[in-house]
């Protein structure tokens, strides 16, 4: 089943790390410090499942869930009520709806009745959440909360309302807790490498570069909120069990700030940091639940102090969003160290199919924004194995043209077709699917994840597997000289590798057209003459249609064979880039008048600079 | 985990330094002294202090055990109070003491009950609490249906026909409350004009009130078991919008901030467990306990508290041993157990007592006794 996941050995090996060292933790103090020991280990591994189903969404998107203690909540009562023995039932709930009354299951029926109700709860709630992004899906998870609150308080037959919900059989004995929570260890590592989890996390590090890689938001969020919902109902049920007896405010916002400052101090985006805080939070707890009660040690006595507890955990909080913004663990998984990639030569020049009819064409594009036209019937065409040039200067409309092609903005008017077919109305994943790829003006890449991962996440959605994609990246990295970078993190690479990475990635589309928005921004010239050749190189091996939009004219009048002009929204002029150079119009829009100008391919480039003016006078 | 291996040596020492005397009374407290629940269980664990140093002062508990409490904050969260309860239950206590909360209370009581441990909630009000947990939980603050009884009864009496209830299903109490009153109310041959609903916290009550003013004829009565912040907001704006029916409620309005609002709670009548008012064997309790504590007694929860004291000691007595079973049984059939707010009665209930409920009114400022009362048990709504 894993290998149909297609996860690696390295990640399943490390989830089973986690687990044994939790599992070893938990069983010494469990057995090794008497009752009181195996009460804390038992909570903490309650608790420990409650962190790591947030993390699964947390983690994987970023968004903060507010919403989980509710999925706890009804984990709990759906649990409850299923194993509750009838006579209590029929005191404690004289009106509960027949269908649900009198059932006294065992725990595995129970188990499976929870985890199905968390798949309804996520299918529903997962909508709006998945929807929105960022922080507004973290105040639609708190709204959830309450809503669900609310629910849990009105559905006073099933659930006696605000009053307490008692008579739970008190199921969650140490064994329980440890089985649950390795289990679920497991299954939030080893969701982190498969392929919603690799997508979701790109979704995270970068929402608009994701969609770019043919990743749906709503999709991967989607996914992993319903999963971590159901993962919330089962730690809900666990803790129910422990509780014996609740109402709904103990599903509420005092159990929710507990679980995220456990997830906080640990590390958001790792299983490792949501064991490391959920353990050091259970620590610093029980410790200071010890000092608070008073200790007369012989030769100092400390007085009782109520209210240290809360203040460690409010102190532990601070001091980690002070020092490890990212938590004591950071972005590095426990596990065996990654190897990196053997440098293997390049393996087959792709075939190159004859294309010389297939183009990306756009047509009458028009956008408006308020009084102002930023594209105004804009059409050209972009042919396969051909590269154009698409110049202007600043405020020319450049970039409302390319979040047109990517589907980033929707014309008013006019069509952007691939290959025959219209792209216009289809959300940029798709786009990126149907076959154009890009890179951005200031490079987007998944910082916080690794170079061969940030490939693989845009290799998945033309691959049918997991295996399949991580083989197509290799090839694709090695074939761009990253081979030996693939286990670092984007984010450590120096600005070239970046770029390359860059077009890596997009490359790993199997684009048939590849938009790249000033590559050679804050390059010298050493390297933009190494960018030109791969440009040129990439482009006959991959059979592309490049559209390069750039403000270094050096490179554009060398590597185009066709440009496009734009000003203030229209095109200007089009054609060869000698033609493009003499045109009076370009010449003017450029300085402003003097026709004898030109436009000169031996200006060297400004480097880093926006350079709007890389003219000479002829 | 270096930390889990320093938490556990200080398990292991902190055992060692609970040890009591084998004859000692092991009271247990599983206890909110922080958190949402600590404005009950504060002043409760003062009074409850006052008593046992008095009682062990005398001689000790039935005039032989002296008692020792250990304490464990619960910080008002119901994990919590289970981890402190398994572990007190665990310590070999004679008595367990719960937070003034149904949930912990109850989920405490499931630890306790099996292992035959007497066990009292501080003053959790619920009524359901003893019947949920079973016979060795009880009670000591005026329940919730026997406070909305004297409420009723009061309505009738004054010879109100009509009353709207205002009420929250946010909480057992706000819910609960205003639905016992209803019951007593409509038994007795009043009738519900109309009731509306809140939420905790909302501030805004201008759709309640409207629907209030609206009402043709006025109600002869307002009753609701809203506390602060929605109570003083409530009545704010009931007031301002014209609306002059009386109005009753319950303890939860029963402290300074409340009785300062000023003219807009003129005339507003709620229940108590006890007004320290002049005469009163709480105004000399009062005396006596800001006396030897240094500290103002400023809510008859710390009455509720000594008198826990008091009910374990009569208990002890009548026991005239520790033995679980003996000692159960003695709170059981406890009769007329002279407490500094009234006498107390738990022969004859399902374990929350039978006891005195004073009704107060508000005027400039301050609160004056209008009478007290012990709801007759056959009137007492089930709960």
């Amino acid at each position: 089943m894993l290998g149909g996941l297609g996860v690696s050995r390295e990640s399943l090996i490390s989830g089973l790390m986690l687990a044994a060292i939790v599992a070893v933790a938990a069983l010494v103090t469990g057995f090794a410090f008497g009752a009181n020991g195996e009460r804390i280990a038992t909570l903490f591994l309650i608790y420990l499942c409650a962190v790591l189903s947030i993390s699964v969404f947390t983690g994987g998107s970023g968004i903060t869930s507010f919403g989980h203690a509710a999925f706890m909540g009804i984990g709990a009562y759906v649990s409850g009520i299923l194993t509750m023995p009838k006579a209590l039932q029929v005191s404690a709930l004289p009106q509960l709806p027949a269908f649900l009354a009198g059932h006294e299951t065992g725990i595995v029926v129970a188990v499976l009745a929870v985890a199905a109700a968390g798949l309804i709860a996520g299918l529903i709630t997962g909508v709006p959440v998945a929807r929105l992004g960022g922080s507004s899906a973290s105040i639609a998870t708190l709204a959830l909360l309450i809503i669900i609150h609310v629910i849990l308080n009105g559905a006073r037959e099933i659930t006696r309302g605000s009053q307490t919900f008692y008579g739970v059989p008190r199921l969650t004995t140490l064994l329980t807790a440890l089985i649950f929570a390795m289990a679920f260890i497991l299954i939030a590592r080893l969701f982190r490498d498969t392929g919603p989890g690799l997508r979701l996390r790109a979704t995270r590090e970068n929402d608009v570069a994701a969609q770019a890689c043919g990743v749906s938001l709503f999709q991967v969020r989607y996914i992993g909120w319903i999963l971590s919902a159901m993962l919330g109902a089962l730690a809900g049920a666990l803790y129910g069990h422990f509780l014996g007896a609740f109402s709904p405010k103990d599903f509420y916002f005092d159990l929710t700030f507990l679980l995220i400052a456990m997830l906080i101090v640990g590390g958001m985006l790792t299983v490792t940091g949501a064991i490391v805080g959920t353990a050091l939070i259970t620590a610093v707890i029980q410790i200071l639940r010890l000092a608070e009660g008073g200790i007369d040690l012989g030769f100092v006595h400390i007085p009782v102090i109520f209210g240290l507890t809360q203040l460690g955990l409010g102190m532990a909080l601070l001091l980690t969003i002070w020092r490890r913004p990212l938590g004591i663990v950071g972005l590095q998984e426990l596990g065996p160290k990654l190897k990196a990639l053997v440098a293997t030569a390049p393996a087959e020049t792709p075939a190159k199919p004859a294309s010389s009819d297939k183009s990306l064409s756009v047509a009458s594009l028009s956008k408006r924004f308020g009084g102002l036209q930023a594209c105004d019937d804009l059409s050209f065409t972009i042919a396969r194995g051909k590269v154009t040039g698409l110049i202007g200067p600043n405020g020319a409309g450049k970039t409302t043209l390319v979040n047109l092609i990517c589907g980033q903005l929707k014309p008013d008017r006019g069509t952007v077709m691939i290959d025959g077919e219209n792209m216009v109305g289809r959300a940029p994943h798709l786009i990126a699917k149907a076959g154009l790829g890009r890179t951005f003006q200031a490079i987007k890449l998944f910082d916080r994840m690794t170079v061969l991962e940030n490939v693989t996440v845009a290799a998945l959605t033309i691959e049918s597997n997991l295996s399949a994609a991580r083989k197509a990246a290799e090839t694709l990295l090695a074939r761009l000289d990253l081979a030996r970078e693939a286990q670092r993190l984007a984010g450590t690479l120096a600005y070239g590798e970046r770029r390359r990475l860059e077009i890596a990635r997009a490359l790993a589309l199997k684009p048939r057209y590849l938009l790249l928005d000033e590559p050679a921004a804050g390059m010298n010239p050493v390297e933009t003459e190494a960018l030109k050749s791969m440009l040129d190189r990439i482009r006959h091996d991959f059979d592309l249609g490049l559209l390069v939009i750039e403000h270094d004219m050096h490179l554009i009048m060398r590597l185009c064979d066709h440009i496009v002009v734009i000003n203030k929204g229209q095109k200007i002029a089009e054609g060869a880039p000698a033609a493009i150079r003499r045109d009076p119009k370009v010449i003017e829009a450029y300085i402003g008048a003097a026709p004898e100008t030109e436009i000169s391919p031996s200006t060297p480039s400004t480097g880093g600079v926006k350079n709007e003016t890389a003219i000479g006078i002829a | 985990m270096k930390l889990r291996l320093a938490l556990l040596s200080l398990t292991a020492l902190g055992a060692l330094t609970f040890a009591a005397q084998a004859e000692d009374l092991k009271i247990g407290l599983a206890s909110a002294q922080t958190g949402t629940l600590a404005f009950g269980d504060q002043p409760s664990l003062a009074g409850l202090q006052l008593a046992v140093d008095e009682i062990n002062a005398a001689g000790g508990f039935g005039g032989k055990y002296k008692a020792v409490l250990d304490v464990k904050d619960t910080r008002s969260d119901t994990a919590a109070t289970v981890q402190a309860a398994q572990e007190l239950v665990a310590s070999g206590i004679n008595i367990l003491i719960t937070p003034c909360d149904a949930d912990p209370s109850i989920a405490a009581g499931q630890i306790s009950q099996p292992a035959k441990v007497v066990t009292f909630t501080f003053c959790g009000t619920t009524p359901t609490i003893t019947s949920a947990v079973g016979d060795f939980m009880f009670g000591t603050y005026p329940a919730d249906n026997a406070q909305a009884t004297v409420l009723a009864d009061y309505a009738h009496e004054k010879g109100y026909k009509t009353a709207y209830i205002l009420k929250s299903p946010d909480s057992a109490y706000t819910l609960k409350l205003p639905e016992y009153f209803q019951q007593v109310f409509t038994k007795k041959g009043g009738t519900i004009a109309g009731e509306g609903t809140y939420s905790m916290g909302q501030q805004d009550f201008a759709a309640e009130v409207t629907k209030i003013k609206s009402l043709s004829p006025q109600p002869d009565v307002v009753m609701t078991s809203a506390y602060e912040p929605d109570f003083p907001a409530f009545i704010k704006q009931l007031r301002a919008a014209g609306v002059t029916s009386p109005v009753l409620g319950s303890d939860g309005i029963d402290t300074p901030t409340v009785a300062g609002l000023g003219d807009v709670v003129d005339g507003v009548i709620h229940s108590s467990a006890g007004l320290p008012s002049p005469g009163t064997p709480l105004e000399t309790f009062a005396k006596k306990f800001t006396e030897k504590t240094g500290k103002p007694f400023d809510t008859v929860y710390i009455a509720n508290g000594y008198e826990i004291g008091l009910i374990i000691d009569a208990a002890v007595k009548a026991a005239g041993s520790l033995d679980p079973q003996a000692l159960r049984d003695a709170v059981a059939n406890l009769k007329d157990v002279e407490g500094v707010t009234g006498k107390i009665t738990y022969a004859g209930t399902d374990r929350m007592p039978s006891r005195d409920i004073a009704l107060v009114e508000m005027k400039g400022g301050s609160r004056s006794l209008v009478k007290t009362v012990t709801p007759n048990p056959a009137d007492v709504p089930a709960p």
